[in-house]
């Protein structure tokens, strides 16, 4: 087993605040993912029994909803909104120096397995622009200097 | 201090500045929850619905549905439970207004949810949270936490004898979510595939039951509407879109950021005096009046109020009220690629002329923006986005091909510059 | 019972249904009236996603599709309009933007309702230039299918079959957009005892048998209709004919009996015809105790000759029957006219018991076990029983099912006999202790008429030409009375 006990009761308890278990599967993912870093297929696989749905509907979800992975990544998930107001500003030219600076393309990881670039549709924070979300938090109205600082104190 | 607040604030925004707003007592030490006691203690759930539909709100949401109407398609004997869906899936592009209603006025949220649960007799509400508003997904289950424990949520809400919870469901990632029915497989935990229509949500929505679905700023009205009366409502605003709204102003302005401002406010007003103009001295080129998804309007035609019967005159419509303002810099085959990629990306990929339209749109923009383009494509973009435009179960498609229209409509120079040049011709252009 | 007017056509249709539900239950669907549609299918429930079966309904705007539109009396569809038409020609170049256009190498080509559709409404040139998806070629998804990935539509017929039909849910579409494709989770693959339907309800090439694929082009194939013998569901299959031979069985919807469904093992059955161990001459056992080949007439003498000495001996009460429930009802009646001229009433069903289903998988293992116990061949027990003891002197046996562990198991007990006749369209352990063997043919082979378990009387023609001298088992059996006929009067006369 992958998914972790005190991660099975807080699915349990997902579970009991729908009208239908399956209603949980997404929260479960959240909750799995929390605790992994990422959905594995051997936990896909273990979500898919409890909520008695064939597997490869759990594998579906994966790869429709942006935020869940099947792989763990950098330590850091560093995603720059690339959508057209950021766009306007200037967020694919700061996408473009954070690529160089960290010397990977949008999409990879770095080999120090330190950062996963990648870039994000809106993400709502569009009179901030340009912007960039690390690990959930939001980092808004930067030039290229500021994003390179911010990523280079991470861990 | 929160950072981001409003630039101009009206009833929906007032206190949003003030920290302890978010809490229960800072609510009601400004007079939160006394709509919602006097709904619930005084009102049936049709005075209620009236009271909406005679003030004549429209849904916030995009598409402005009158919410009244909404409501009063619900079953007024259920043979079984009902629900509420708040629709905090804001993900298009432009539009930030439901993010700072759920981080900094939680309560005003949760207070419209409890009387429009009440005037649908639903029994529970699902408060479907983008997965990406993480923050606000948490502040808003402490407010929902505070309201369980002081009793204004639970079996007997405000000791009204209604019995209503809130539910905060963390969406993962997908704008197609938004889409009410695709909210809904969503929340039932299955891909956000738009339901095909009949039977709508009022007959068939959340777990198969009867459902509402109110957008987050929607419901945020519904206090004010119940406190001051419709009257008072229909004064804000135009004759046919009452009240205010939250306006998002972004892309090349001096003052981007939120605006509550009444419905019918002019979009040059708007964009020239409350955002300041296009910075640096340059001049507008395109505004987007209502997010991503709808027609853009040329520098020419700002002199249009904010409100549908008067944008839909000019071929666009108000959507999310996300105002996005580009300057004379700006290629437009650019913005369109942008704009393509989006909704190619986001396409759910269940009904055809949107899984492969969305797609060779794109490719065609930037086929063209590459310098690679020929005449004839002009005439592909416009026949591939007709095909697309309502002819699918959900308006993504629609909100898909009216941008392009748009473009070709008031921008075609821009493409065919392209197509004669074999390149681009905006070097000053903001970058792909 | 509303009524809805279709291109001017009076449509009596049921309460509840669609448009195109309404069309296919009065049998007009693609066949009067031409509503083109993918993800429709009469097994499924209702997608609405491929949205090419749009059609005009009067007072309601904008187009409608039909697979989704409940029919209200007095409504009146268009479904040949211009709007019709402009609006399946938009969602047909749009199918095709990314279809890689490899008909010449497709199994599909010629059955493919992407070419048909396309050839019907669609441009003559395609208008884009854009680089198609390029994706995997040959998937295997199980033990069955081959998934092309560029050619699939996404429909999701077959992921819907795998999830609504059999519950097995093995397929999935993974990613969104025009990036989806058909899916499996790594691990689990297609395999269930129906999976190869999703080749069939595929409407490109997509979607292939191992078993059939690159086999022969469709354009050779001849499809004629058949029952499939596998067990008493009776299924409705295309029998695909080429070079005189089935190729293979797809399945021929009939909601009486098997809808649009067939299972794998009764799908695969069609080898049986043309299988290495079919019984390809007459075979006589001589005075040495060796059976050898001979000719029909000569097998038939031996036989004749054999009953006749048979019953002059020991009298009709030592002979007994029993026949298989792959026979068909002229078979059984044949045999019925010969035992009657014998004087034997020993007669008695093989009927092979196995494994059944929810679906269509019927535990009787023949096409019309119903068929013989209504011509009164019934419960073999006291033959079987009877021969175990050695209280008979001789069998007539058609099939060879009695050989069955849950029957005779073994020839053994057949050793004793002093003659025994078989009938059969395969070799078998009876060979080795009949004293004449005579091949007959296969349903495919003779056509004829059945009867399901549920009672549903079939009948079929037959769609091949055995390669080898066969006899249809009724023809046999008759010339067999026929032979025996003149000592039979004879011994009438004596009665």
């Amino acid at each position: 087993m992958v998914i972790p006990e005190a991660a099975r009761d807080a699915i349990d308890a997902a579970i009991g605040r729908y009208p239908e278990p399956r209603a949980a599967l997404l929260p479960a993912l959240h909750i799995v993912q929390r605790e992994l870093g990422c959905v594995p297929l051997e936990a896909a696989r273990e979500l898919a029994a409890i909520f008695a749905v064939a597997p490869v509907e759990v594998l579906e979800l994966l790869s429709f909803y942006n935020l869940f992975r099947v792989e763990p990544g950098g330590r850091h998930r560093v995603n720059v909104c690339t959508n057209l107001p950021c766009s306007l500003r200037g967020a694919r030219a700061l996408l473009r120096g954070l690529e160089a600076h960290l010397g990977v393309a949008a999409g990879e990881t770095t080999r120090d397995g330190r950062i996963t670039l990648g870039h994000e549709e809106c993400l709502g924070a569009c009179a901030w622009a340009p912007m960039l979300r690390i690990d959930g938090d939001y980092h808004e109205n930067l030039d290229l200097e500021d994003a390179k600082r911010l990523l280079d104190g991470l861990e | 201090m929160y950072p981001r607040l409003p630039h101009v604030t009206g009833y929906l925004t007032e206190h949003v500045a003030e920290d302890d707003f978010v809490t229960l007592e800072g609510y009601r030490a400004r007079g939160g929850w006394l709509a919602a006691e006097r709904a619930l203690r005084e009102m049936s759930p049709e005075d209620v619905v009236d009271q909406v539909t005679a003030s004549g709100l429209q849904g916030r949401g995009g598409a402005g549905f009158p919410t009244g109407q909404k409501w009063s398609f619900m079953p007024s004997d259920p043979d079984g439970p009902s629900y509420l869906v708040c629709n905090a899936d804001e993900s298009e592009p432009g539009s930030f207004k439901d993010r700072l209603l759920l981080e900094r006025a939680p309560h005003k949220v949760l207070e419209g949810i409890l009387i429009g649960a009440f005037a649908t007799r639903a029994e529970k509400t699902f408060v479907y949270v983008r997965g990406e508003y993480s923050r606000a997904a948490d502040v808003f289950e402490s407010a929902v936490e505070e309201c369980r424990t002081a009793g204004i949520l639970g079996r007997n809400a405000l000791g009204s004898g209604f019995g209503h919870d809130v539910v905060v469901t963390r969406g993962a990632g997908a704008y197609i979510c938004g889409e009410e029915t695709g909210l809904l497989e969503s929340l039932e935990g299955r891909k956000g595939m738009p339901r095909k229509k009949p039977p709508y949500p009022a007959q068939v929505g959340a777990f198969g039951r009867p459902t509402t679905v109110n957008n987050v700023e929607t419901l945020a009205h519904v206090p004010h509407i119940v406190a001051n009366g419709p009257e008072w409502f229909r004064g804000l605003g135009t004759e046919e879109s009452p009240g205010t709204t939250l306006f998002g102003v972004s892309g090349h302005v001096s003052r981007p950021g939120l605006y509550e401002l009444p419905l019918g406010t002019r979009l040059d007003e708007i964009v020239f005096e409350h955002a300041g103009g296009v910075p640096g001295g340059r001049k507008v080129k395109a505004v987007i009046p209502g997010g991503l998804s709808m027609p853009a309007l040329p520098a020419g035609q700002l002199d249009v109020p904010m409100a549908n019967e008067s944008l839909r005159e000019r071929g666009t419509f108000l959507g999310t009220g996300g105002i996005i303002v580009m300057d004379d810099t700006t290629c437009m085959v650019r913005v369109a690629c942008v704009t393509t990629w989006f909704f190619r990306d986001e396409s759910c990929g269940q009904c055809t002329q949107c899984r492969e339209g969305t797609g060779w749109l794109h490719k065609l923009c930037e086929r063209i923006e590459r310098g690679a383009g020929e005449d004839a494509d002009l005439d592909v973009l416009r026949d591939v986005s007709a095909s697309m435009e309502g002819q699918t179960i959900c308006a993504f498609a629609d909100a898909a091909a009216w941008p392009v229209q748009g473009f070709l409509r008031h921008f075609r120079e821009d493409f065919e510059a392209h197509v004669r040049l074999a390149k681009c011709p905006f070097p000053a252009s903001f970058e792909l | 019972m509303p009524t809805i007017t279709v291109d001017g056509r009076q449509v009596r249709v049921e309460e509840g249904r669609t448009i195109l539900q309404a069309l296919d239950d009065a049998g007009l669907l693609m066949d009067g009236v031409d509503v083109p549609h993918y993800c429709w299918h009469p097994g499924l429930a209702v997608d609405g996603s491929c949205r090419l079966c749009q059609v005009e309904v009067e007072g309601l705007g904008g187009l409608q599709i039909a697979c989704n539109t409940p029919v209200a009396d007095g409504m009146v569809v268009h479904t040949t309009s211009d709007r019709v038409r402009d609006a399946r020609a938009g969602v047909m170049e749009l199918l095709l933007v990314n279809h890689p256009l490899d008909c010449p190498i497709c199994d599909q080509a010629g059955e493919c309702k992407l070419q048909d559709y396309a050839f019907e409404y669609g441009a003559a040139g395609a208008r884009t230039r854009e680089p198609r998806r390029a994706l995997q070629k040959r998937v295997p998804l199980g033990p069955t299918i081959v998934l092309d990935q560029e050619r699939c539509i996404l429909c999701r017929r077959c992921v819907r079959f795998c999830r609504e039909v059999t519950g097995t849910g093995e397929l999935g579409i993974a990613n969104r957009g025009d990036r989806s494709v058909i899916e499996t989770f790594p691990g689990v693959e297609l395999d269930n005892p129906y999976s190869m339907n999703v080749a069939d309800i595929c409407p490109v090439g997509a979607l292939t048998t191992r078993d059939f694929r690159f086999k022969v082009r469709v354009w050779f194939l001849e499809e004629r209709p058949g029952i499939c013998t596998g067990c008493a569901r009776g299924c409705n299959v295309w029998l695909g004919v080429a070079h005189g031979e089935v190729q293979r069985y797809t399945a021929r919807r009939n909601d009486r009996v098997n809808g649009s469904w067939i299972c794998d093992a009764g799908r695969l059955s069609y080898r049986e015809i043309a299988a290495p161990d079919r019984l390809r001459t007459p075979l006589v056992r001589g005075e040495d105790g060796v059976l050898r080949s001979a000719e029909l007439d000569v097998a038939l003498d031996a036989a004749t000759r054999r009953l006749r000495e048979l019953i002059d001996a020991k009298g009709p009460g030592m002979l007994a029957a029993l026949a298989s429930a792959h026979l068909t009802n002229e078979d059984l009646a044949a045999l019925r006219r010969l035992l009657d001229r014998l004087g034997v009433d020993a007669a008695g069903l093989t009927l092979v018991m196995g494994e059944g289903d929810d679906l269509l998988v019927h535990p009787e293992k023949g096409a019309n076990a119903a068929g013989a116990r209504a011509a009164g061949f019934g419960d073999p027990a006291p033959i079987l029983e009877r021969l175990r003891g050695g209280g008979l002197e001789g069998l007539i046996v058609l099939g060879h099912d009695l050989l069955h562990p849950t029957l005779l198991g073994s020839p053994d007990a057949l050793d004793d006999l002093a003659t025994l006749i078989v009938l059969d369209t395969h070799r078998s352990e009876l060979e080795r202790v009949a004293d004449v063997v005579i091949p007959g043919r296969h349903l495919a082979e003779k056509g004829g008429t059945l009867v399901n378990a549920e009672g549903v009387v079939q009948e079929v023609a037959a769609a091949v030409e055995p390669p080898f001298p066969a006899t249809a088992q009724a023809e046999v059996l008759d010339r067999l009375a026929e032979a025996l006929a003149p000592r039979l009067a004879q011994a009438g006369g004596d009665g």
